[in-house]
């Protein structure tokens, strides 16, 4: 079997002290105002001598099974690689067009307003190549964020998901399940935040003109075409390219 | 340093190595390959370097490996050897490259030359500063005795050179940042038992925190341990927080306590502990002294009436009283740190102490725990005398109880202000800024005033530096040599860690030490700074066997140690030679021996206490214009209750005037439950009057600016909830 890189995540154990959200922000460069992954917050109005009702859920990419993105790409820049099940981006063949961002329910991309391309959470493989866990991963304090790969039993993520097969909960939104490869151990919160995807009616059309096996050529070969309809995207839509409410 | 990839803990192993307190051998042991995270590894060779170093982002000095690619540090993880962090660094450690490469540090000597505040300076050379702070020390000395030189030095491993600084010159009066921070609660904890205890989070099964906020005021490995205790071992934890904090909202139990009524809630437990006999009778008559003279005086301080007092109900009362009781010894009420809040809080927290001697929750596993030798030596010297020395500190005799090593920041400052006991003219700083963290910013501009020498070193820029007449620019800790520095904490670690320089220093920086060596050869001290920090770290290690191969191999030397029992035997450093109920030295000194509450000052009618306190984002002031951090918390408000803010008609995000009696201050309104009705909250380091600090000159509020300078009467800690506001809607 192939791998599936997966986080599995207690969001329980959770602080909110965003470690993660400064490691990834140092290892990947992230320009300022912008961000791979989140922790976000569930506080209830407290009750006096009750159990506190605050939640903090931390989040990424989910590299799903079903990634919208893919589909809304009109070059094949973002693909979900077969070897690894890790959705990624080919910075020489994405054109910056942004259709991606709002085909994300979970707000996991953005625009990098250098390189003017796609990005988003790649599970640090320079770090991996060393041996070393994704930077949210190694930095977490109460170890909520475990990393692996789910296919493989011995792997500790593998074995957190076998165990907790009756508690796992994938945070979706039921008009677009993209079924994420990020699970969440039991009650997480909040979960009414994941958006239904927007994928932009030309490249719908596009994409649903011809049969799922040979979109990605067809996008390929659509290229010219993109470009242009990116631009006019772009020029028209910036508003998808400022940072997400992290929250 | 070795290849790491193919030694690494997984994260669970690691963590369950040191909860099953088997820290040495997990330290030793570390062979677990990372499992499943190498399927990307080919022959590549690592793109950087790795080197160990020693956070210095907060005071937690959290072990790290620096990653420096063409020497630049472009990523620090944290060291998984270092097990008194758990193997993690916090957004405030992965933000030292941002303190590093801060574009608005100091890069030279700065001597001001417009009006102090006014900002106007002139770049000039290291030889011309150092002379020109030489003479000026010279100067002060002479006309004014050597005391009449101030030293105050931050949290740094190079602060005891400054302290080493101004004994060999001739001053006793050195103030340490932890008058506006934790002396009350050493104070406390070191009149019961004698020392100052570390709490064995880890492996407790009920922990009660008041006056504490541990999952944001990260305090390693309290916080870490606290979330494994609780997640893993099914330990309970019970919070007392007028505020609903982070720590309150992941509670078991929360109840928002009255501000400044701890106190009576603790005696109430020492109460249902006595009557209901669930303390450990043979263990408290061997141990301690003082039971019938506690009983006897907690005999009034009955659930009821703490209720009235503190709010929190009778009935939960007794009953945390007998849970904590059923869960002793493996049990705590949680000393916790900064505990610069009120006027007695060393008697507040002496309550917290008694209950866990009642409880016997002592020197074993889930309760207090004793200090352990690291064995790190002190290279010692003798200062010379000076006999026209007066015959104390400037700020002695005020507090009765003061720490002679630490001082008292508001003390002294009354003292400068004064003149009295006698002229205090210069003042040292090195890396703290009480412009932003002491109370009363418009009483230590004044003080400032009066000064006929100020030099400030620091890393920026600070509201401190600003007002001084020389700055000099200090590297961050990525760029020095430091000392070798002992850490411990719970059952996680009694270990040493140092600091070489992963980095050269940048721009004209130069550490503190090469400062105060250069100042000692000006003045005539040249034989008590004839060392480098390598000989020095050499001969504090000199007898522990592998540190130093330690310190190189893994970025982290441990002592093996007793964790437990280590007072078996042993006496008590009190002076009944036991732990202490009842406190006979305050007792002879006519200060209260056993806590007796009063209730917390009320302030004018329709004012508002204020009280402060931590994120998990910043440190004290030091971090709020780091690029990252600010981006993580950008600013401050004034959280504000939504019935408050319906009577003054101030809706979320508006701009609040607030005043006090030491000064006013504007920012945004943040409408939320999590303060109660009569309580306002805010973060500190905004607000900064420092140009330089461009993400929050102007930016926010400092909470130096409206706290007004009580301090705690036995300690002479800062008293920093003593302060009520007067809050209206901005006009503009």
């Amino acid at each position: 079997m192939s791998a599936q890189y997966a986080m599995i995540i207690d969001s329980s154990r959770c602080i909110d002290c965003r470690a993660c959200v400064a490691a990834c922000k140092v290892a990947n460069k992230v320009p300022e105002g912008f961000w791979r992954n989140w922790v976000k917050q569930s506080l209830p109005v407290p009750v006096a001598g009750k159990p506190g009702r605050g939640h903090f859920q931390p989040g990424a990419c989910m590299h799903c099974e079903k990634p919208s993105c893919v589909t809304a790409c009109p070059t094949g820049a973002t693909y979900k690689d077969a070897s690894d099940g890790i959705v990624k981006i080919d910075p020489k063949l994405c054109i910056g067009c942004g259709n991606c961002i709002p085909a994300c329910p979970y707000g996991a991309r953005y625009r990098d307003p250098v390189r003017r391309i796609a990005d988003k959470c790649n599970y640090c493989p320079e770090r991996r190549a060393q041996g070393l866990a994704p930077a949210c991963v190694d930095t977490c304090p109460t170890k909520a964020r475990v990393f692996g790969d789910v296919n493989d039993p011995e792997s500790e993520a593998g074995r957190l998901l076998r165990a907790n097969t009756n508690r796992l909960v994938r945070v979706v939104n039921t008009k677009t399940d993209t079924q994420p490869h990020m699970y969440y151990l039991a009650a997480t919160a909040p979960l009414d935040w994941p958006a239904e995807a927007v994928i932009r009616p030309p490249m719908a059309a596009l994409i649903k003109a011809v049969t799922p096996g040979v979109s990605a050529l067809v996008g390929l070969a659509a290229v010219g075409v993109a470009v242009m309809a990116g631009r006019e995207f772009l020029a028209g839509k910036s508003k998808d390219h400022e940072p997400r409410d992290r929250s | 340093m070795p290849d790491q990839s193919h030694r690494r803990l997984t994260r669970r192993s690691f963590l369950k190595a040191a909860c099953a307190g088997t820290a040495l051998a997990a330290a030793a042991g570390q062979t677990k390959v990372l499992s499943g995270l190498v399927a990307e590894a080919g022959a590549a060779a690592a793109p950087w370097q790795s080197k160990f170093s020693a956070c210095d982002m907060c005071f937690n000095r959290c072990g790290l490996i620096a990653r420096v690619e063409n020497g630049v540090v472009t990523k620090l993880d944290p060291n998984p050897k270092f097990l008194k962090s758990r193997g993690m660094l916090c957004a405030k450690g992965n933000a030292g490259i941002a303190q590093l490469y801060d574009p608005n540090r100091l890069k030279y000597p700065l001597k001001r030359v417009g009006a102090r505040g006014e900002g106007k300076w002139q770049r000039i050379g290291w030889d011309e500063a150092l002379d020109l702070a030489a003479s000026k020390m010279k100067e002060i000395g002479e006309k004014h005795t050597r005391c009449g030189m101030w030293f105050t030095a931050g949290s740094d491993l190079q602060s005891q050179f400054v302290t080493r600084f101004a004994e060999v010159y001739g001053s006793f009066n050195v103030t340490s940042h932890e008058s506006l921070c934790l002396l009350s609660n050493n104070r406390a904890f070191l009149d019961t038992f004698g020392e100052v205890p570390f709490a064995d989070v880890l492996n407790s099964k009920y922990i009660l925190m008041a006056g504490a906020n541990r999952f944001e005021a990260l305090v390693t490995p309290d916080s870490i341990d606290l979330m494994t205790a609780m997640r893993e071992k099914g330990a309970k934890l019970v919070v007392l927080d007028p505020r609903y904090t982070k720590t309150a909202a992941l509670a078991d139990e929360w109840y928002p306590i009255r501000p400044g009524t701890d106190m009576a809630f603790m005696l109430a437990l020492s109460h249902v502990i006595i009557t209901e006999n669930l303390y450990d009778a043979a263990w408290v008559a061997e141990k301690t002294s003082g039971l019938e003279e506690l009983a006897a005086h907690v005999a009034r301080y009955n659930p009821e009436w703490a209720e009235a007092e503190c709010g929190v109900p009778a009935a939960d009362i007794r009953r945390i009283a007998r849970e904590l009781a059923a869960a002793a010894p493996e049990a705590m009420v949680y000393p916790g740190r900064r505990s610069s809040d009120y006027e007695n809080s060393t008697q507040i927290r002496r309550s917290f102490a008694i209950v866990n001697a009642l409880l016997a929750n002592w020197d074993r596993p889930g309760g207090l725990l004793g200090a352990r030798e690291v064995g790190l030596k002190k290279p010692g010297y003798d200062a010379p005398w000076y006999d026209d020395n007066p015959p104390e500190r400037a700020d002695a005799g005020r507090a009765p109880m003061m720490f002679e090593e630490d001082g008292s920041y508001v003390l002294m400052r009354e003292a400068v202000l004064s003149g009295e006991p006698y002229p205090v003219k210069g003042w040292f700083v090195f890396k703290t800024n009480p412009m932003q963290t002491a109370p009363d910013q418009g009483k230590t501009r004044r003080m400032i005033d009066t000064l006929d020498f100020m030099v400030v070193v620091d890393i920026t820029m600070s509201d401190t530096a600003y007002l001084a007449d020389l700055i000099l620019p200090a590297p961050s800790y990525l760029e020095r040599c430091d000392p070798a520095t002992a850490l411990q904490g719970s059952s996680a670690c009694a270990c040493v860690v140092q600091r070489d320089p992963v980095v050269p220093a940048l721009f004209e920086s130069r550490p503190v030490f090469d400062i105060l060596k250069g100042l000692a050869g000006r003045l005539d001290l040249a034989e008590f700074f004839d060392f480098d920090i390598e000989t020095y770290r050499a001969q504090q290690l000199a007898g522990l066997t592998g540190a130093k191969e330690a310190l190189e191999q893994d970025g982290v030397y441990y002592n093996p140690s007793k964790v437990y029992g280590i007072y078996e035997g042993r006496i008590y450093k009190t002076l009944s030679q036991r732990i202490e109920l009842f406190n006979k030295r305050y007792d002879q000194m006519g200060l209260d021996p056993l806590p007796v509450y009063s209730p917390p000052k009320k302030g004018p009618d329709k004012a508002l206490r204020l009280v402060v306190g931590r994120s998990a984002i910043h440190t004290q002031s030091s971090t709020q214009d780091n690029a990252l951090l600010n981006e993580l918390e950008p600013t401050n408000a004034l959280w504000l209750n939504p019935a408050d803010a319906a009577g003054l008609n101030v809706a979320d995000g508006e701009a609040v005037e607030v005043a006090s009696s030491a000064g006013k201050g504007r920012l945004p309104a943040r409408v939320t439950p999590d303060v109660p009705p009569g309580l306002v909250y805010m973060a500190t380091g905004f607000g900064s009057i420092s140009p330089t600090l461009t993400h929050i000159h102007g930016n926010g509020c400092s909470i130096a600016s409206l706290l007004a300078d009580g301090y705690d009467a036995i300690s002479g800690n800062a008293a920093l909830h003593e302060t009520f506001v007067t809050v209206t809607r901005s006009a503009s």
